[in-house]
C-alpha cells in the first residue's frame, strides 16, 4: 500500500507539479515516459513518488515518445491504469500510437504541456501540438491554470475509464504559462482523491487468462469503417459522461467545470473565444474593458476540445440576444487554412439564431506573450465590426507579430 | 479426425471474408476479438479440433483458395522427425503425439517449406498442382535416389 | 494587486525565492503567482522571475508586468539589465550591492530621479556569511518583507521554516539568519 502524501489545505503548485500529484493520487499502475520540456517534471515527479513509496506502480523508461505511448498501449491492453506526459516534438512522435490507443479503446491519460512545434525549434507554449492530435480520437480537456490541471487530470481517469466511454483522454495545459507558473492550488487529500477516481476496472485485458483476446487486429474495407463509426459514436456520446463526472467533481469540491465555459455572455455584444491560459487573461481584460469603456464583452472557452462541443458552443452563441461579433483566437500556425477553432466555431455558429460576424486571430505563437492591452484592442475591433454590421478587417489576421500588417480574405457581405 | 464439443470440427468451415458482416453497433469494442466462445477451462489440454474457437479465430476461416500448388504427404516414407511441423509458418502440419497425420489444407498456402526441410530420401512431402488427385500423386511417388558414385 | 519582478542569474535562486514567497503567501489566505521567463540559457544567464500577489484569485497570465517592486539579486545586473523597464511612479527597487545607496545611484542614470524609491543591501555578502554560499534569494526576501511591510518578520520566518522543512537544520538556520540580517540591514 502506498504511503500517504502530506498535503496542505492550500498549496502553491505549478501546473506540472499539480498534474503529477493527480497521477500519484490516481495510483497510476504504469507510466511509460520519455521526458521532454516543458512536461518533464510530470513524469520525473511520478518517478520520485514511485521510488519513495508514494505510489504502487511501475515507471518504464523507453527510447522515444513513440516507445512511451507504445508502452502505455501495451500496459493498458494488459489491464492497468496508465498515464504519461509529453509536449511538442514528443507529442508529434507519439501521434501514430495515439490513433492506436483510441482505436483500441484504451483509457490512457496523457497530460500534454502545450508547446510549439519546430521548425524553428522552440520550447515555449502554443497549441500546435494540441491541434496536431485533435483528430486522433482522444477526449481532449483543456486546463487554463494549475488548479485545473490538477482537477481535470483526476476527472480524466473517471471519464476515460467509464465503461460507456473507454477512450483515452488528454489533459492540456499551456507550456510555461501554466506548467511553470506556481499558483494557489487547493488539492484533495489522497484518500478523497482516490475515492473520486475509483478502482480501475479492466476490460478485455490481456492478463485475463480465463478469456484470451486478440488486440490490434487488422481490418480492411470490409470491417474498418464500422469500427471507426463505433469509435466516433463512443467519442460523441462521451459528452454525457464528461458532464456527469464534472458534476460529481463539483459536488465533491465546489469547483464547477463545463464542456464549454462562458463568462459574462448573458448580455454580451461581442465575444472572444480562446483556449488555455489566454481564456483567463481574456476574462481579466473583458472585466476591465466593461468597467472602463462600457463595452459588453463576453468570453467563451471550450473546456472540452474533443469531442467538440458543437451543442454548447451554439448555446453560448445564442446566450445573449445582442451578440453581434465573435473572434476566435487560434494559438497555432494555421498551415495554409483558417484557424481550427475559427473553422469549428463558425460551423457551429452557422445554425445559431444569432449567426454573429466571426473573425479569426492567429496569436501567441512560440510563447509570444498574450497581453491585456492586446486582448482589449481585439475586443474593440469586434465592437467596430458589430457597429458596422459587417467585418471591417481581413477575416483572418495575425496579432502581435512584427512587420507589416498580415491578414487574409475580406467579407462579401455589407 | 475428432470433432468439436458441439459434435462438429469447425476447422476452415468459413471462407475468409464470407463471415456475416455486422453493423457498427454490433462490432466488438476496440476491435478486441475473443479467441474462444464461452469457458476455456481445460482448453490448453484439448486438441485444436476439440476447442470452442470463436467465429473470428483464424481456425474457423479457410484460406484454401489462396493456394495454387499443394504439398502431398506420404506416410510410408515419413520418419516422424517433426521438421515440417517445426518449420511450417502457418501451423498447417497436423501432428499428434509426435506422429504426423497430414496437412491442414484449410490453412496451408502452398509455400513448400515443409518439402524443403524434409530429410527423407525420397522426400515424404512433395509439391503438386492444386488440381492433382492425392492418390495419383502417391501412386507416382519417386524412388529412392542413389548417391552419385565418386 | 502587488507585482514583483526579480532580476537574477539562472542558478541564484530567484525562482526558488519567488516560489518560497508564494508558498508563505498561500498559507495566509492571499493568492499569488510565481513564475519565471526561462530561455534555453543555462546557469549564469540573466533571467527574470515574477510574483503577483492579490486578495482574490489571479487570472491575468500576461508575462509582462508593471512592477511595484523590482528585486535585483545580482550586483552586476543593476548595471546591465533594464531594471527600470515598465517603471511606475511608485515602483520600489531593492538592489544587491556592496556600494552605498548614493554610490550606486550616482553610477546608474536610470535611478537618479528615483532615489527615494531605491533600497540597497549586500545579499551576496549576507548569504556567504550565513548560508555559506552565494545564494542571494533568502536575504532578498528578508529585505522585501521590511520594505513592503507585507508581513511581520517573525510570521515570515515561521512560514519559511515550513517551506524549508525538508532541508537539513543547518540550512534552515542559515536561511533564518540571512532573512533576519537582511531585514535589519536594508536601507
Amino acid at each position: 500500500m502506498a504511503k500517504e502524501f502530506e498535503l496542505n489545505e492550500m498549496e502553491f503548485w505549478d501546473g506540472n507539479y499539480a498534474a503529477s500529484q493527480a497521477l500519484r493520487q490516481a495510483q497510476v499502475d504504469v507510466v511509460a515516459a520519455y521526458p521532454i520540456t516543458p512536461s518533464t517534471p510530470i513524469v520525473e515527479n511520478y518517478g520520485a513518488y514511485q521510488a519513495n513509496g508514494y505510489v504502487d506502480g511501475e515507471f518504464v523508461m523507453v527510447e522515444s515518445e513513440h516507445g512511451a505511448m507504445s508502452g502505455c498501449v501495451g500496459a493498458a491492453a494488459s489491464g492497468g491504469r496508465v498515464a504519461t506526459a509529453t509536449s511538442s516534438q514528443g507529442f508529434a512522435l507519439m501521434t501514430e500510437v495515439l490513433y492506436q490507443a483510441s482505436g483500441m479503446r484504451l483509457p490512457i491519460v496523457l497530460t500534454v504541456v502545450n508547446r510549439a512545434l519546430a521548425s524553428p525549434l522552440n520550447v515555449r507554449g502554443d497549441h500546435s501540438d494540441m491541434y496536431l492530435g485533435r483528430d486522433s480520437g482522444w477526449i481532449n480537456l483543456d486546463a487554463f491554470n494549475s488548479q485545473e490541471a490538477y482537477d481535470l487530470t483526476l476527472c480524466a481517469f473517471r471519464v476515460g475509464e467509464h465503461l460507456d466511454v473507454r477512450l483515452p483522454v488528454m489533459v492540456h495545459q499551456d507550456g510555461f504559462t501554466t506548467s511553470h507558473k506556481a499558483q494557489n492550488v487547493n488539492p484533495l487529500q489522497d484518500e478523497v482523491a482516490y475515492k473520486f477516481v475509483g478502482d480501475y476496472v479492466p476490460v478485455d485485458d490481456m492478463l485475463d487468462f480465463s478469456r484470451p483476446v486478440t488486440h490490434g487486429a487488422q481490418t480492411e474495407e470490409d470491417w474498418h469503417y464500422e469500427h471507426k463509426a463505433k469509435q466516433h459514436k463512443a467519442l460523441m456520446d462521451s459528452r454525457k459522461v464528461i458532464d456527469e463526472v464534472l458534476e460529481d467533481f463539483k459536488e465533491l469540491t465546489g469547483r464547477e467545470y463545463k464542456r464549454v465555459e462562458t463568462y459574462m455572455m448573458e448580455d454580451a455584444e461581442v465575444a472572444i473565444i480562446a483556449l488555455g491560459s489566454s481564456v483567463e487573461t481574456s476574462i481579466f481584460a473583458a472585466k476591465q474593458i466593461r468597467e472602463e469603456e462600457g463595452l459588453k464583452v463576453g468570453v467563451i472557452a471550450p473546456r472540452c476540445f474533443r469531442p467538440f462541443p458543437f451543442d454548447l458552443i451554439r448555446d453560448a452563441i445564442d446566450m445573449s440576444a445582442n451578440l453581434k461579433a465573435v473572434v476566435c483566437m487560434d494559438r497555432s500556425a494555421p498551415g495554409g487554412a483558417m484557424g481550427a477553432l475559427f473553422n469549428e466555431v463558425s460551423a457551429a455558429a452557422y445554425t445559431t439564431k444569432n449567426r454573429p460576424l466571426i473573425t479569426n486571430y492567429i496569436y501567441g505563437l512560440g510563447g509570444r506573450d498574450f497581453g491585456v492591452e492586446e486582448a482589449k484592442r481585439i475586443m474593440r475591433e469586434q465592437k467596430a465590426h458589430a457597429d458596422a454590421g459587417h467585418i471591417t478587417t481581413e477575416i483572418q489576421q495575425f496579432s502581435g507579430v512584427r512587420g507589416p500588417r498580415l491578414g487574409f480574405f475580406t467579407t462579401r457581405r455589407d | 479426425m475428432s470433432k468439436g464439443l458441439d459434435g462438429t470440427n469447425k476447422r476452415g468451415i468459413l471462407e475468409l471474408g464470407a463471415e456475416e458482416k455486422k453493423g457498427w453497433d454490433e462490432v466488438p469494442q476496440g476491435v478486441v476479438l475473443n479467441s474462444f466462445d464461452g469457458s476455456i477451462d481445460n482448453t490448453a489440454f484439448l486438441k485444436p479440433e476439440d476447442r470452442e474457437y470463436s467465429e473470428f479465430n483464424s481456425y474457423i476461416a479457410s484460406v484454401a483458395s489462396w493456394r495454387v500448388i499443394k504439398p502431398v504427404y506420404n506416410r510410408d516414407i515419413c520418419i516422424d522427425c517433426q521438421n515440417c511441423w517445426v518449420w511450417c509458418p502457418d501451423t498447417s502440419i497436423i501432428s499428434r503425439d509426435k506422429q504426423m497425420l497430414g496437412i491442414d489444407y484449410d490453412h496451408c498456402k502452398g509455400c513448400g517449406v515443409c518439402v524443403e526441410v524434409c530429410p527423407t530420401n525420397p522426400k515424404s512431402l512433395l509439391m503438386f498442382e492444386e488440381a492433382t488427385n492425392n492418390d495419383d500423386a502417391l501412386a507416382g511417388w519417386p524412388e529412392k535416389k542413389k548417391k552419385a558414385k565418386k | 494587486m502587488t507585482d514583483i519582478r526579480w532580476h537574477s542569474r539562472a542558478g541564484q535562486g530567484a525562482v526558488t525565492g519567488a516560489k518560497g514567497l508564494g508558498d508563505v503567501l498561500a498559507t495566509t489566505g492571499k493568492y499569488a503567482q510565481g513564475y519565471a521567463l526561462y530561455g534555453s540559457a543555462k546557469r549564469g544567464a540573466a533571467m527574470n522571475a515574477y510574483n503577483r500577489i492579490a486578495d482574490e484569485p489571479i487570472i491575468n497570465h500576461e508575462t509582462n508586468m508593471f512592477p511595484d517592486f523590482v528585486l535585483v539579486i545580482d550586483p552586476a545586473l543593476a548595471f546591465s539589465d533594464d531594471i527600470t523597464k515598465n517603471d511606475k511612479s511608485t515602483t520600489k527597487y531593492i538592489i544587491t550591492t556592496h556600494l552605498t545607496k548614493d554610490e550606486l545611484i550616482s553610477q546608474i542614470p536610470a535611478l537618479q530621479d528615483k532615489a527615494d524609491r531605491v533600497f540597497v543591501l549586500d545579499c551576496i555578502e549576507i548569504s556567504l556569511n550565513t548560508i555559506g554560499r552565494a545564494i542571494p534569494n533568502a536575504p532578498m526576501l528578508g529585505a522585501l518583507v521590511k520594505v513592503s511591510n507585507m508581513f511581520e518578520l517573525d510570521f515570515f520566518l515561521d512560514g519559511m521554516k515550513k517551506v524549508l522543512s525538508k532541508f537539513p537544520q543547518k540550512i534552515i538556520d542559515g536561511n533564518m539568519a540571512a532573512i533576519t540580517r537582511a531585514y535589519n540591514e536594508v536601507n
